[in-house]
């Protein structure tokens, strides 16, 4: 392992995990206690259509899928802020349709296959300089915009209903939460893959919720233990040459099994 | 000047009449219970009060005002405060949710919403538990801690909605005693199932099924009058047909009867 770090692409795949995994820690835990996941799920699949326009209009990826992400996640919150109630069927179908979008606008590329595959599963072995730019920039501003706004967060995390009566702009908060988790979800795609970016954004939030006693802590925890995950899958992925967002989210797994084992009482 | 002044207010979802004229007039230090059957429109003239819903005909003013300006001045607990429990936060940081939004400083609580929240939770007798983590109180402790949330901005109105409706016998007894000691110096209005709440605390009594119908139980001896034939059938003659008339003089009765399963 320790040659591999003199190897530009190691630096920059560590660097990315770093950046992302915190990132993940934040949001996902407002996505968990907010019991937003199916949401994230949605946004993440959805993602893919800005993918696939991306590559037919010869945009940055990231700038494609982050901008559809986002008009996505727009969606989603107008739609189930005035219908909560179907929020399930709003999701589904999006989901599906953003999909078929980037499926189809791949298709309408001449000339140009895109691998498929490496953005499902994830390529943190290609991050580019410019990705980490893309990472560091949106972790400084879910830093920021936690920090800033955190009791309004708290308070529409915590209880809605009350926050509307102490007048907490509840569906301004409630967007901003989609709106990051649109672009979070976007940099876990280049680490973990869209298929899996939703078990980055809830196996280290759901062990840090257990060991924190404030929302604070558990961004703060959730954060650290997304990390060590995904330098330990990255290893093992390096090790035994398997794929490496695959890898950090099996090792996320089996990490959760043993401290579900050995936490019986806390859980229970 | 009442403090809640209501006047022939009619609200409905939809198509469905949930509140049909209600007149309701509830004075400085009053504590008025509201009872009536589920869905008879308990929650939604709360929740009118509160100015979270705008009603379709008729008025409601709040200390002279529209509901929504004297938001600060009113104390609001929610019924059903147990959910999310697995939420990771501190009581205090529960408690200082109570504040309205105003003089905050940049980032976080300042140090008098601070200070304002641990006095809050020590007149509900809970300030030895401001550092815990809300889902390990008992229901009991949590309904408290709701209760100091809602008085962070000392309000002159208290609004509870079923308080006591997943406590234990002895919780519940506490939590009113608590009402009782804060109503010396707030208006407190508590929907509640629990009719000898009604008989023990308050001093007014409604029945909401869509209409309203009123009693003064100050002098709870006049209260147990026949009522007039098809009107609704309120707790209170149903107390008086349990052979309770004299609960008002025999304190010690009443919390014999309340175990009875």
């Amino acid at each position: 392992m320790m040659e591999a770090l003199q190897f530009e692409f190691m630096q920059h795949a560590i660097l990315a995990g770093i950046l992302v995994s915190f990132a993940a820690g934040i949001i996902g835990s407002l996505i968990v206690v907010n019991r937003m996941v199916f949401l994230a799920g949605g946004i993440a699949h959805t993602s893919y259509g800005g993918i696939g326009l991306a590559v037919y209009f010869g945009l940055p990826i990231f700038l494609g899928a982050s901008i559809f992400a986002v008009g996505a996640a727009l969606l989603i919150a107008a739609l189930t802020l005035k219908k909560r109630h179907r929020m399930d069927t709003f999701i589904g179908l999006i989901w599906a349709v953003g999909m078929a979008i980037g499926v189809i606008f791949v298709d309408l590329t001449p000339g140009y296959n895109v691998d498929l595959m490496s953005y499902l599963f994830g390529s943190i072995l290609a991050v580019s300089s410019e990705d980490l730019y893309f990472m560091a920039g949106l972790l400084a501003l879910i830093l920021f915009i936690v920090t800033f706004w955190y009791r309004d967060i708290l308070a529409i995390s915590y209880d809605s209903e009350y926050a509307a009566l102490r007048d907490v702009n509840v569906k301004f908060f409630y967007t901003l939460i989609l709106v990051l988790s649109a672009l979070t979800v976007v940099v876990a795609i280049k680490v973990v893959g869209l298929i899996l970016v939703i078990a980055m954004l809830t196996i280290p939030v759901y062990i840090a919720e257990k060991l924190s006693n404030s929302l604070f802590s558990m961004m703060f925890i959730s954060g650290s233990i997304a990390t060590l995950f995904t330098l330990l899958g990255l290893w093992t992925s390096y090790t035994y040459n398997l794929t490496s967002g695959a890898s950090i989210i099996i090792v996320s797994a089996v990490s959760l099994g043993i401290f579900l084992l050995f936490n019986k009482k806390v859980i229970l | 000047m009442s403090v809640v002044e209501i006047t022939d207010l009619s609200f409905s979802y939809e198509k469905q009449t949930v509140l049909e004229n209600i007149d309701l007039k509830v004075e400085e230090k009053d504590f008025l219970a509201i009872i009536g059957p589920n869905g008879g429109g308990k929650s939604t003239l709360l929740k009118l009060i509160l100015g979270i819903y705008t009603p379709k005909k008729g008025n409601i003013t709040v200390l002279g005002k529209m509901p929504k300006h004297s938001l600060t001045q009113i104390g609001y607990v929610p019924q059903n405060t147990n959910v999310n429990t697995d939420f990771p936060i501190k009581v205090i940081e529960v408690v200082m949710m109570g504040h309205v939004e105003g003089k905050r400083p940049l980032f976080g609580y300042g140090k008098h919403e601070e200070l304002c929240a641990l006095g809050a939770l020590e007149k509900v007798g809970m300030d030895d538990y401001a550092q815990t983590k809300i889902g390990s109180l008992s229901g009991g402790q949590r309904q408290r801690v709701m209760i100091a949330r809602a008085l962070c901005t000392h309000p002159q109105i208290l609004i509870l909605d079923e308080p006591t409706s997943s406590i234990d016998i002895t919780g519940q007894k506490e939590i009113y005693e608590l009402l009782k000691t804060l109503n010396e110096h707030i208006t407190i209005i508590v929907v509640s199932h629990d009719i000898s709440v009604i008989l023990e605390y308050a001093n007014k009594a409604t029945h909401i099924n869509k209409t309203l119908s009123y009693h003064d139980i100050s002098d709870k001896k006049q209260t147990f009058h026949t009522h007039g034939k098809d009107e609704h059938f309120c707790e209170i003659e149903l107390l008086q047909m349990l052979g309770a008339e004299n609960c008002d003089t025999c304190e010690e009765e009443i919390p014999t009867w309340r175990q009875k399963p």
